[in-house]
């Protein structure tokens, strides 16, 4: 845990941050909100005594009551990961902007999240399904669509699918099994 | 689009009168066959693929794959060339996607690590190693430190055949067949003896959230210590065939050349990007498991071409056998596995972590909600990055030297497809 990192973050995004900044092992944890990606990225990318410019990660996140967006970086001037968190957007209409200015590798990334999640990033010049075919509809990844046997998820019993009561040949077909495990 | 048919000749050659009726069943076959066009059949749905499907005069569009054998896996390009000259392509993927991280999430902790080895199928244990590293982080679990040490014997081993694979696919993208038979012998002892260990050829497995499957073996041992005496050498004599080889280096050389400044911006990391000069490796750059107390260079290189990335890997490989001697000599005694409950259950919170493969960083970042499977599960792959540089690197060349750079970036599809 880099403190000397907490208090320049503290220090420089004071206005902008969404909530406390966490560390946690090797990791430090930035949470702001998704209009101010765009010059907190900029300053993380050129301000000298940040100069995070190894982007490690882009990810979207679906919390089932908004979306994130999680962008992983690297810098030589600290020995932490920076975890920049863009939190709060709606679920029915994610936006954030793109941060393809900085990092055009970011491209991908955010074609990725926008595949899996519906999250729309502004100013992607090449926004468009990458894995899942064009005529697809849906968003695989959000909490909402559920696997063909995603009767497996019990949150919190630790039974799976294949461990569970035996089902009798004459039950009737509730398509979407939910049964509470034996015992 | 201009990819049209030309009217060819063909009514004397096949035989068929050159009156023929629409009727003649060879007629109706011609006719049936046409012309694939790679344009998508629904109009444009961004700048960029509007820009990319406009063709202009003497140019056109072309497939390659998604089973051309040069692409490693199951992808497509569609190509638009001028020529035998590439003006600009747009890699097609998700052919092999099998949505990996979906199926993560729906898993308990210790059933993800199952499904990561098929990702990048020749570098497995690096695809599991940044799971149970985030995984140790979001338990707090201390891994033994003859775990760690046999992670990264393990690891580097399997970055030594991960890179004698792509030596040998880089010649034999470039129509040298011989050395890669060289890379395949060397690599089967490495792959026989990872399977000494771990049990599985190729899949391995092997990893534990707090350790590793099992203990170092006597097979394993006597394998390792046969070939490690021999190694060097081997590798040596395997390399003189392409590094003395003028149609290899002469067509590699300047070929698919990348500058540092560009190669951040478009994320590369790994051995791509160290072939620009700029020495940044995880295991230096953000040290993790027992790196710190090993010996060894980040070997570099200034050109950032093809070339400079197959001799790159070259260096890397004398690197890790270094690591695996120090290894050996420094290995402590003790447990292999943290004591740890069967079903895992971590408090709610993130952790990222990232590792060093045999292609670059190597990442997951896992969300847990306290219940025992992970709330979100995401895979980060290096080489998704390397692809998407090919509007980079490859218009201007000829159409054949998209192989070379492909092979040079050495990208595999069951990564990047997840």
């Amino acid at each position: 845990m880099d403190r000397r990192l907490k208090r320049r973050l503290e220090s420089r995004f004071a206005d902008r941050l969404a909530g406390p900044i966490r560390q946690r092992h090797d990791e430090t944890e930035l949470r702001i909100g998704p209009g101010d990606v765009p010059d907190v990225m900029r300053a993380l990318h050129d301000e000298p005594e940040l100069r995070f410019e190894i982007l490690a990660d882009l990810a979207g996140v679906d919390t089932g009551h908004a979306m994130q967006v999680v962008y992983h970086l690297w810098a030589p001037t600290t020995p932490d990961w920076l975890r920049v968190i863009a939190d709060g957007l709606s679920r029915d209409d994610p936006r954030v902007p793109s941060i393809t200015f900085l990092w055009k590798g970011a491209e991908w990334l955010e074609r990725e999240a926008y595949d899996m999640f519906g999250i729309i990033f502004e100013g992607n010049r090449d926004l468009r399904r990458i894995f899942m075919p064009p005529d697809y509809t849906s968003f695989p990844l959000r909490k909402d669509f559920f696997l063909p046997d995603d009767a497996a998820r019990s949150p919190g019993a630790g039974v799976r699918q294949m461990e569970r009561t035996h089902v009798p040949r004459d039950a009737p077909a509730t398509g979407h099994i939910r049964r509470t495990p034996a015992g | 689009m201009t990819a049209t048919r030309q009217p060819t000749d063909d009514s004397a050659r096949y035989d068929i009168p050159a009156h023929a009726s629409a009727d003649d069943p060879r007629v109706l076959l011609e006719e049936q066959i046409g012309v694939y066009e790679p344009v998508p059949p629904f109009p444009p749905r961004t700048e960029r693929e509007a820009e990319f499907y406009t063709v202009g005069d003497g140019e056109m569009l072309i497939n390659i794959g998604p089973h051309h054998p040069s692409t490693h896996g199951v992808m497509r390009i569609v190509m638009k060339i001028d020529g035998e000259k590439v003006v600009d392509l747009d890699p097609v993927l998700g052919y092999l996607h099998r949505g990996v991280e979906k199926i993560c999430e729906n898993a308990d902790f210790h059933q993800t690590i199952t499904h990561l080895d098929p990702l990048e199928y020749v570098s497995s244990l690096f695809c599991e190693w940044p799971a149970v590293m985030a995984y140790e982080k979001l338990l707090d679990v201390e891994v033994p430190r003859r775990a760690e040490y046999i992670r990264v014997l393990s690891g580097e081993l399997n970055r030594i055949s991960s890179h004698a694979l792509a030596i040998g696919f880089h010649a034999l993208d470039l129509g040298g067949l011989t050395p890669i038979l060289y890379s395949f012998i060397e690599r089967d002892e490495i792959v026989e003896m990872l399977a000494a260990l771990t049990g599985q050829r190729m899949l391995f497995n092997y990893f534990r959230i707090g350790g590793v499957n099992g203990d170092l073996n006597h097979e394993f041992m006597s394998r390792l210590g046969d070939w490690m005496s021999r190694a060097t050498t081997e590798i040596n004599a395997n390399l003189g065939l392409l590094n003395e080889n003028e149609i290899f280096v002469r067509r590699n050389r300047g070929l698919g050349t990348i500058d540092t400044e560009t190669a951040l911006r478009m994320c590369w990391t790994g051995p791509n990007l160290r072939a620009t000069g700029l020495p940044f490796d995880l295991r230096r750059a953000h040290p993790y498991s027992v790196y710190p107390e090993l010996d060894f260079d980040i070997p570099t290189r200034a050109e950032g071409d093809s070339l400079a990335r197959y001799l790159l890997r070259v260096d890397e490989i004398k690197q890790s056998l270094r690591i695996i001697d120090q290894c050996l000599q420094q290995m402590p005694d003790g447990p292999v596995m943290a004591k740890l409950p069967r079903l895992l259950r971590p408090r709610p919170g993130r952790a990222w972590a990232g590792i060093e493969g045999p292609r670059g960083e190597y990442g997951v970042y896992a969300v847990s909600d306290g219940t025992d499977q992970p709330f979100r599960f995401r895979i980060h792959d290096p080489s998704f990055l390397h692809l998407q540089s090919f509007n980079l690197l490859i218009p201007g060349n000829l159409m054949a030297d998209w192989m070379a750079v492909n092979a040079s970036l050495d990208p595999i599809m069951g990564g990047v497809d997840k």
